[in-house]
């Protein structure tokens, strides 16, 4: 029982210290979700200041443990100053990068984030922070390079065909472990919004 | 069939928490003839003060006999209460206000009667408690050996139980402790409000532990103790059902504690079909989605330790 300010990042995203990129992103998805300003989970529990806190929070303890320097930083500093042996890290594996989804739950479903953290330019950098080339992407889910970059860029005049787009999004999604869905629904909204301007 | 002397503990889940409505006698009537059918010889007990009709929910008609009748000394031993049900392995036995004016009672008497029902026979034993948070429902709840949170993805629903949870979370601390000035504080810390500015569990431990270390360590362990249950009635969409996973993750973030997400039930009208037909959902529609996830549900009743 520790309150917000004492509780280690691994603590705050209630991932094991041993996470992958792929456990932390989804407990930060799972994270933020559950503390968005308005959640139903929330608003009647914490005060506006208890909420902000744990938000910004929420966001130190994914900056870091997203970035392999600062989080083996972090593990240094922190399990050394309390005695402890430095976690394991599963290795991250360029070449399987479609490993077990593991379940959160019962229902394996998977959390949905805010669908306006699936633009291109977001998809791009969740892929850079888990450190996973493009080209293996490609190799992977059997979908042209070309078309992966002008996803990531939101070179939406060179996109293929809608049918097929949402596929390679479906695809594309899978292979970094996020909800298909959810990455489709947040990228035709781009493709909405860009329509409309 | 009947009472034994032997001291075999029971496992004892109350239902209870959230608002009227959603769906805690449904639910509390339907997980007992699923573990029933599995073998497991079940009580269910009906202490919904507001509304107890346990009985609606499994087609029956109002018994005759009630936890008075015992109470009274007109029979002898509890289990002369319990009414059959058309389900093998599964007894009801009704009597709301007795038993929770039983419950208001000292504690001498209150702790008899959890015992006299911790003596039946029988495997596993649910208590409807319906909504609201008396004093006598919280201790129910707290001297059970599980309690099942029903909520459903309604603000209303949610606020309401997590004002069930806090005022459990608050009476099972101030029951652990000893110190008269350490009861005093957590009585204060309960209303947001308070002069202290306690204003969550971990400002709690911070003004006791100015007090008394050894009661502060006290209340850490019962909070890390204290690990209530929670079940999602009337989703109706993925995002619904991850809010139960939020609630999981804002009572760890507010009071420290475990909440177990045992499951949810789908929104189904085949539910209100049943209701109305005065036939448990489980038994008139077992393919029902809603009826699946009371079985998912059940499966891992009959299955914790």
């Amino acid at each position: 029982m520790k309150s917000i300010k004492d509780q280690t990042y691994y603590e705050i995203l209630e991932i094991s210290p041993t996470a992958s990129d792929k456990e932390i992103q989804r407990a930060y998805e799972h994270a933020k979700e559950t503390f968005h300003a308005d959640s139903l989970a929330v608003y009647s529990l914490f005060s506006e200041e208890e909420v902000k806190e744990i938000q910004s929070a929420i966001e130190e303890a994914y900056r870091v443990l997203m970035d392999g320097v600062l989080r083996k930083s972090y593990d240094q500093s922190h399990f050394q100053s309390v005695g402890g042996a430095l976690p394991e890290k599963p290795l991250e594996v360029q070449g399987d990068i479609r490993e077990k989804r593991p379940s959160l739950s019962f229902t394996g479903i998977s959390f949905q984030p805010d669908e306006e953290l699936y633009r291109g330019k977001t998809l791009k950098q969740i892929r850079e922070r888990m450190g996973v080339e493009l080209p293996l992407i490609s190799k992977e889910t059997k979908i042209s390079l070309k078309v992966l970059e002008w996803i990531e860029e939101e070179a939406l005049e060179k996109l293929p065909a809608l049918v097929y787009l949402k596929g390679f999004l479906k695809g594309y999604a899978q292979s970094l472990g996020l909800n298909p869905q959810k990455v489709v629904e947040g990228y035709l909204r781009l493709i909405e919004e860009s329509k409309r301007k | 069939m009947g009472w034994t002397q032997s001291n075999n503990r029971k496992m004892i889940w109350t239902i209870g928490g959230g608002k009227g409505g959603s769906g805690k006698s449904f639910i509390t009537a339907n997980l007992g003839i699923c573990l029933s059918r599995l073998g497991i010889r079940v009580i269910l007990i009906d202490a919904d003060l507001g509304g107890a009709n346990l009985h609606t929910f499994l087609g029956i008609s109002p018994p005759a006999i009630t936890l008075a009748d015992f109470i009274k000394r007109r029979v002898s031993h509890l289990h002369e209460v319990l009414i059959p049900t058309t389900v093998p392995n599964l007894q009801l036995l009704t009597g709301a206000q007795d038993l929770l004016n039983a419950m208001d009672a000292k504690s001498v008497q209150k702790r008899k009667l959890v015992r006299s029902i911790q003596h039946l026979e029988s495997d596993m034993i649910l208590v409807d408690l319906g909504a609201g948070n008396s004093v006598s429902v919280l201790d129910f709840f707290l001297m059970s050996d599980g309690g099942i949170l029903i909520v459903t993805p309604e603000p209303t629903s949610v606020e309401n139980t997590y004002r069930f949870l806090k005022s459990a979370f608050y009476r099972r601390l101030r029951q652990m402790v000893s110190s008269p000035s350490v009861k005093a504080v957590i009585e204060g810390a309960m209303d947001r409000k308070n002069e202290m500015g306690i204003q969550n569990p971990y400002d709690l431990i911070k003004a006791v532990r100015r007090i008394d270390q050894t009661e502060a360590d006290r209340i850490i362990e019962e909070a890390e103790a204290f690990r209530p249950n929670l079940i999602l009635n009337q989703v109706r969409s993925k995002k619904d059902i991850e809010i139960g996973f939020s609630i999981r993750s804002a009572c760890l973030k507010y009071f420290g504690i475990h909440l177990h997400y045992l499951g949810y039930v789908v929104y189904d009208q085949d539910v209100s079909n049943s209701i109305r037909r005065r036939r448990p959902l489980v038994l008139e529609n077992a393919r029902s989605r809603a009826a699946q996830c009371i079985m998912e549900i059940t499966s891992k009743l009959a299955n914790r330790p």
